[in-house]
């Protein structure tokens, strides 16, 4: 039977013109009112004594790829120097599938040294955000990535963020094939809107405002943040459960058939609110062919632009848009607009979420490097100096550069002959020994940004991770369990960037030194953990990881992963 | 009083004067009475009826008093011309016949910047001024070794250039209210009666009066910079009782020298630091008097030689600090150490501008220091009264002295203002925001601020920002240096807004301008002329002439160091 609401479609539309208006979260009437995202940017951004933009700027600026922060570490000590706080830009780009020439680099490198902390930081979706841009330097670098045919528009905003896909070409014949359709999604579901160009890139205003009139996104484009994944089975590099909608590769004898469609996957949780929780992806059914898979996936936004909540944020994703309709209702109601059935979902299997570290070689002999990258962050320090490194890289043109959903970065498609040259490279700047040196458990870690810019941090994250994780490997060779593969994730707030939900261990901030511990999440990431433990400070995290890590080597099963042996000890 | 046969005399005398007879007596005796001298006056002509006076100012005292002077001039029926140094066209000095000059010293012992050009044209030329007859005024503080240099040096060079002196030079500390109106009232008596003194001797010496001195006690001390910055500057308050200033004052404070100094010269020649000498006919122990009276880094020259005379030795002619003249050049003994105290100078005064209107925090003086920093061969120095304060802690005390600024002042309260202060230049301008805000002034308000850097150099951020906000202040614009491969100062910033700057100017606006005086200040008036000549349509002398005509009205004033 159909829910009321979709017999009373019609009405329901009229309705939200008049009563539910009122409610609307304040974000709402930004959007609206932003004429196609343009609000008061270009005033904002004049405004002199202050290196922040006007507030609801700071809501328009989100569509164009860039969050303003502070320095945290610095607001006590600026207020009393009757300085304001340190504002800064933070710019993501849009890099569907995650994927850079030698020369975007190069570029990258460039800009991040002249206009940002010169911090490459890769992210868990598979592309790089630069800190610390001033606001006179937020143009001057939008230019610079533009000159690099890169750009930044819709990877933060109540819109389609950046499309990720399975990262390692090894992965599969078909890793172009699926590689490809990251593009055309994300192509497919940008804004229309000139104001990204105009304000930035200096592009003549439109005369014809019917030129960005947006089918998809209206004026009011969508409730909440959404996230796309593509999969190549047997990794789940992706975590493509953790996406509002997930694309599972379905392959045979070396063709892609098509894709097995989830939707409704998001991690967020809110401490203390009972409302909000992590969700993975429902799979609803198998699509084919690149016009359909495309079709539904447009109109599953549709419809959650259409029946998502406006009104309160926290239950805005399209998870709770599913569970407050059904999944059974959404799909037929899918399917109605899409004009086509879905296929009964294929079989498929994943056994892993891992980076292939190292040298491999692809099917078509071309060689790849995977290297370790701690927290995906790229800078020169005292121990190593993984941006010099890197650089050089690009400059021989060599290799391309791609990013992976563990914040790590792949060398890639070089060939043969040029092989040597890179290896020297990494050789000399002890890239290869980094890489290989790294401990299991730290090269299966993440973290999240957190402080000192993320304000939605309540404890550490990147910043403190590396030093835990010390802690913590004695605790693993004490119980002989250094090679183990176990999945650790840390983030600093219960939003959970770095998808701890789904991890072995998974550490959320509670308050500034105090994380909850949850543990029991598989290898593969089908399964999301449960809370073990609350507001833990580092001697009691250890205290509790080092009695499951001697738990798990007396009593595990053979060739049990520790996620597993420990959710088999919370189901008994 | 007098013996009837002497006061029967003198009536005598007296009927039978005409009125112009009478008033030269009274000028007879008035000279008499002043200079203690019983010389006869020359008569030069009956009556004088037209004088010049000049004055050479930089923060107003001088034009203060000259207008005032000419004033009651004028209502004595005297024809007055009066004129800044630096409006006066200098040809015309030799045609003058009665000429005043009210002069000030500044920096060490130098003419003020607006004199300058007329000291340099006494002191480059040589040309007769036997027709001239004139007095000279010198302001100046005791607290300078050099004290009124620049009025000395006026009175002695238009006498080698054979003018007349008709009174002696008057010098003035920082009250000198008192000694300024009786020299005025001396001349006028002598101007009306025709005379001047054959001989001149200068007029005695008034006991320097007591000068206001506070006790300020630091309640709060911040350094203003963010982490990171290349700059450290402190904003300071202080309290002290009986306050009074006005914003656009600053206050002089005499630092201290470094404790470990004090404490090396002492132990070099090795002398008692506690033993007392006769300083200024007070006894004081070495200690103090060496780390609290007098200079004893960067000696002037002029000390280096007497130095070099009492040691007996040969000592190129540098500026160097009494320590490392020790070091170099020992003195016998603990006497010619003594003796060479005598010859070292006060520890001058240093100004801050003041940063504070005693309408929003009573009872209290705001300022705002940037730690003077500089290197010598690689090495880094710091300035010694701005590291004195950077180092002050809470709660601790220092004695300081106004120091009035009787021109940049604040306009009525409709007036526009704009206000160019890079820097510290900014002190007075929060001063002057302050008070307009206390009293809900009407005027539009624009700045103009600017430093190295956005993020750590903004001094007042957070305050100025919401003066925009609340409207106290109407506009500002900054401009940070550093901050760009190219350098952005506040001039470009105004250039940048030149069509509404000229607007404003047009409407009325005063101008203010404070902070370094090179090349900021200097840059700062080339805008200026430039806005005024390219938004108003000007030729290079006809912008000249109306940033002249502002300054005549009072409506361009610089307080720059
Ligand atoms: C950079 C990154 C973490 C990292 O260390 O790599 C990140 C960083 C931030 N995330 Fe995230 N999120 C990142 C992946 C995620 C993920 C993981 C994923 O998508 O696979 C999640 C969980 C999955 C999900 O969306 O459910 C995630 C869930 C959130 C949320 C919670 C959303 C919700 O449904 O409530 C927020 C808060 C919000 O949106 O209100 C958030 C907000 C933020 C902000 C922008 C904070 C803010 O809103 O002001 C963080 C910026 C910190 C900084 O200084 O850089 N971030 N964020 C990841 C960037 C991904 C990208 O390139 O687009
Ligand atoms: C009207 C007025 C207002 C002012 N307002 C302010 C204000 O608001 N804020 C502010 O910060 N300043 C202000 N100043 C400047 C202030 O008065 C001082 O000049 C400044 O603080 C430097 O003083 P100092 O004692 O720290 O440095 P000093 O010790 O006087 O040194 C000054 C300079 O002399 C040279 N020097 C000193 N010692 C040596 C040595 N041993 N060898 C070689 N060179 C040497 C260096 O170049 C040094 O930079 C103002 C000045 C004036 C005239
Ligand atoms: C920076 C500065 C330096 C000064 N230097 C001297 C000096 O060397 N000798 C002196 O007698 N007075 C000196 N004075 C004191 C002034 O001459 C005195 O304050 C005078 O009243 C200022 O008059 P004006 O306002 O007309 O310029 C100095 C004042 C300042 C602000
Ligand atoms: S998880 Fe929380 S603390 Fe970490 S980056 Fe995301 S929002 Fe910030």
């Amino acid at each position: 039977m159909l829910p009321t609401a979709i017999c009373l479609l019609p009405t329901l539309k009229l309705y939200s013109k008049i009563s539910i208006v009122q409610n609307l979260s304040p974000i709402e009437k930004v959007k609206r009112e932003s004429d196609g995202l343009r609000g008061s940017v270009r005033e904002s951004l004049t405004d002199e004594v202050t290196g922040a933009i006007r507030e609801d700027d700071q809501a328009v600026i989100k569509f164009h790829g860039m969050y303003q922060q502070d320095d945290r570490d610095q607001r006590e000590e600026r207020a009393e120097k009757k300085l304001d706080r340190l504002y800064s830009f933070m710019i993501r780009l849009r890099l569907p599938g995650g994927f850079l020439t030698p020369a975007q680099w190069i570029a990258t490198d460039e800009i991040a040294g002249e206009n940002s902390t010169g911090i490459i930081k890769i992210t868990t979706r598979q592309t790089i955000q630069l800190h610390g841009l001033i606001k006179s330097k937020i143009k001057p670098t939008i230019q610079a990535f533009n000159k690099a045919k890169l750009d930044s528009i819709a990877t933060c905003g109540d819109i389609n963020r950046n499309v990720v896909c399975s990262s390692h070409p090894l992965q599969s014949p078909i890793h172009d094939q699926v590689f490809a359709y990251a593009d055309k999604i994300s192509e497919m579901l940008m804004p229309k809107t000139r104001a990204y160009y105009e304000i930035w890139l200096d592009e003549e205003k439109i005369a014809d405002k019917k030129e960005e009139e947006d089918p998809l996104y209206q004026d009011r484009y969508l409730p909440r943040k959404f996230k796309i994944a593509i999969a190549i089975p047997p990794n789940n590099d992706v975590d493509v459960f953790a996406n509002d909608i997930g694309l599972i590769a379905v392959i045979e004898n070396n063709k892609l058939l098509g894709f097995n469609f989830a939707i409704g996957g998001g991690l967020s949780a809110t401490h203390g609110s009972k409302e909000t929780y992590p969700r993975l992806a429902s799979l609803i059914g198998f699509v084919a062919g690149e016009e359909k898979t495309l079709k539904a996936i447009y109109e599953t936004l549709t419809i959650q632009r259409d029946f998502g909540n406006r009104s309160d944020r926290k239950l805005a994703r399209l998870k709770y848009t599913l569970d407050k309709y059904g999944v059974a209702w959404f799909k037929e109601e899918l399917e109605k607009r899409i004009g086509f059935k879905f296929e009964t979902a294929r079989p498929y299997s994943f056994t892993d979420r891992k980076d292939f570290y190292g040298w491999h070689k692809s099917f078509q002999g071309l060689w790849y490097y995977t290297v370790f990258i701690e927290n995906g962050r790229v800078l020169d320090d005292k121990t190593i100096k993984l941006r010099s490194a890197l650089l050089e890289v690009a400059k021989t043109g060599k290799a391309n550069f791609r990013f992976t959903c563990n914040q790590n970065l792949i060398l890639s498609d070089i060939q043969e002959a040029d092989k040597v040259v890179v290896q020297t490279i990494l050789k000399n700047y002890k890239l290869t020994q980094h890489t290989e040196g790294a401990s299991s458990i730290r090269k299966n870690s993440m973290a999240c940004v957190a402080l000192n810019t993320c304000p939605l941090a309540l404890a550490e994250g990147q910043r403190y991770l590396p030093s835990l994780i010390s802690k913590i490997e004695p605790l693993l060779a004490k119980n002989n369990l250094q090679e183990e593969d176990i999945i650790i994730r840390m983030t600093g707030c219960p939003n959970g960037c770095a998808r701890p939900y789904v991890a072995e261990i998974g550490l959320v901030g509670t308050a500034y030194g105090r994380y909850n511990l949850h543990v029991g999440g598989d290898h593969q990431g089908e399964r999301l953990n449960k809370l073990f433990k609350e507001n833990l400070d580092e001697v009691a995290i250890l205290q509790e990881l080092d009695i499951l890590f001697s738990g798990f080597k007396s009593n595990r099963k053979a060739g049990e992963r520790f996620g597993d042996f420990v959710f088999r000890l919370q189901e008994n | 009083m007098l013996a009837e046969p002497k006061l029967k005399t003198l009536k005598q005398l007296a009927e039978t004067l005409t009125k112009e007879e009478l008033i030269w007596v009274n000028g007879y005796l008035a000279g008499l009475m002043t200079q203690g001298s019983t010389e006869p006056l020359e008569q030069v002509m009956s009556s004088i009826s037209k004088i010049s006076i000049l004055f050479g100012t930089d923060t107003g005292n001088s034009k203060k008093l000259a207008t005032g002077f000419a004033t009651t001039a004028k209502r004595k029926g005297i024809t007055v011309k009066l004129s800044g140094l630096d409006q006066y066209r200098l040809s015309d000095l030799q045609k003058e016949e009665y000429l005043i000059v009210i002069i000030s010293t500044h920096g060490e012992g130098e003419p003020p910047a607006a004199a300058k050009k007329f000291y340099d044209h006494i002191h480059q030329n040589t040309f007769s001024l036997d027709k001239l007859n004139y007095g000279v005024l010198a302001l100046g503080d005791t607290a300078y070794p050099l004290f009124c240099k620049a009025g000395e040096d006026v009175d002695a060079r238009l006498q080698t250039l054979g003018a007349k002196r008709i009174i002696a030079l008057q010098k003035c500390d920082t009250d000198y209210e008192a000694d300024a109106n009786q020299w005025f009232e001396n001349i006028l008596i002598s101007l009306q009666a025709g005379v001047v003194p054959k001989h001149i001797q200068p007029i005695a010496q008034r006991k320097p009066g007591i000068k206001k001195n506070y006790t300020g006690t630091v309640l709060t001390k911040i350094n203003l910079n963010g982490k990171g910055s290349a700059k450290e500057t402190y904003h300071l308050e202080i309290a002290a009782e009986e306050l009074a200033y006005q914003p656009g004052d600053s206050i002089g404070i005499v630092p201290e020298n470094p404790q470990e100094i004090v404490e090396a010269i002492t132990a070099l020649v090795n002398i008692d630091p506690s033993k007392k000498l006769l300083h200024k006919e007070v006894e004081i122990s070495v200690l103090d008097l060496l780390k609290k009276k007098l200079n004893i880094v960067y000696l002037p020259e002029r000390v280096v030689k007497k130095y070099a005379a009492i040691v007996q030795q040969e000592i190129p002619v540098t500026r160097i600090d009494l320590l490392n003249l020790l070091k170099i050049y020992p003195v016998k003994d603990i006497a010619q150490f003594e003796e060479v105290v005598t010859i070292l100078e006060p520890i001058t005064p240093r100004l801050y501008s003041i940063s504070s209107s005693l309408k929003t925090h009573e009872g209290e003086v705001h300022i705002t220091v940037a730690r003077n920093c500089f290197t010598i061969n690689d090495e880094k120095y710091h300035g010694l009264c701005s590291n004195y304060l950077a180092f002050l802690n809470e709660n601790s005390t220092f004695e300081f002295y106004v120091h009035k600024n009787s021109q940049f002042k604040i306009p009525a309260a409709e007036k526009d203002i704009i206000m160019i202060g890079p820097g510290t230049g900014i002190a007075p301008f929060r001063a002057f925001i302050e008070e307009r805000d206390a009293t809900g002034a009407s005027g539009k308000s624009w700045l103009f601020f600017g430093d190295q850097h956005f993020e750590t150099d903004f001094l007042y951020q957070t305050e100025i920002q919401s003066y925009l906000q609340t409207g106290s202040l109407t506009r500002a614009n900054v401009a940070f240096s550093r901050d760009q491969r190219e350098k952005v100062y506040v001039q470009h910033k105004m250039l940048a807004q030149a069509e509404e700057f000229y607007r404003w100017l047009e409407a009325g606006a005063y101008v203010y301008v404070c902070g370094a005086k090179e090349p900021m200040s200097a840059d700062v008036e080339k805008a200026l002329l430039q806005i005024i000549m390219n938004t108003g349509n000007k030729t290079q002398e006809q912008a000249e002439d109306y940033l002249n005509q502002l300054k005549e009205e009072g409506r361009y004033e610089k307080d720059v160091y």
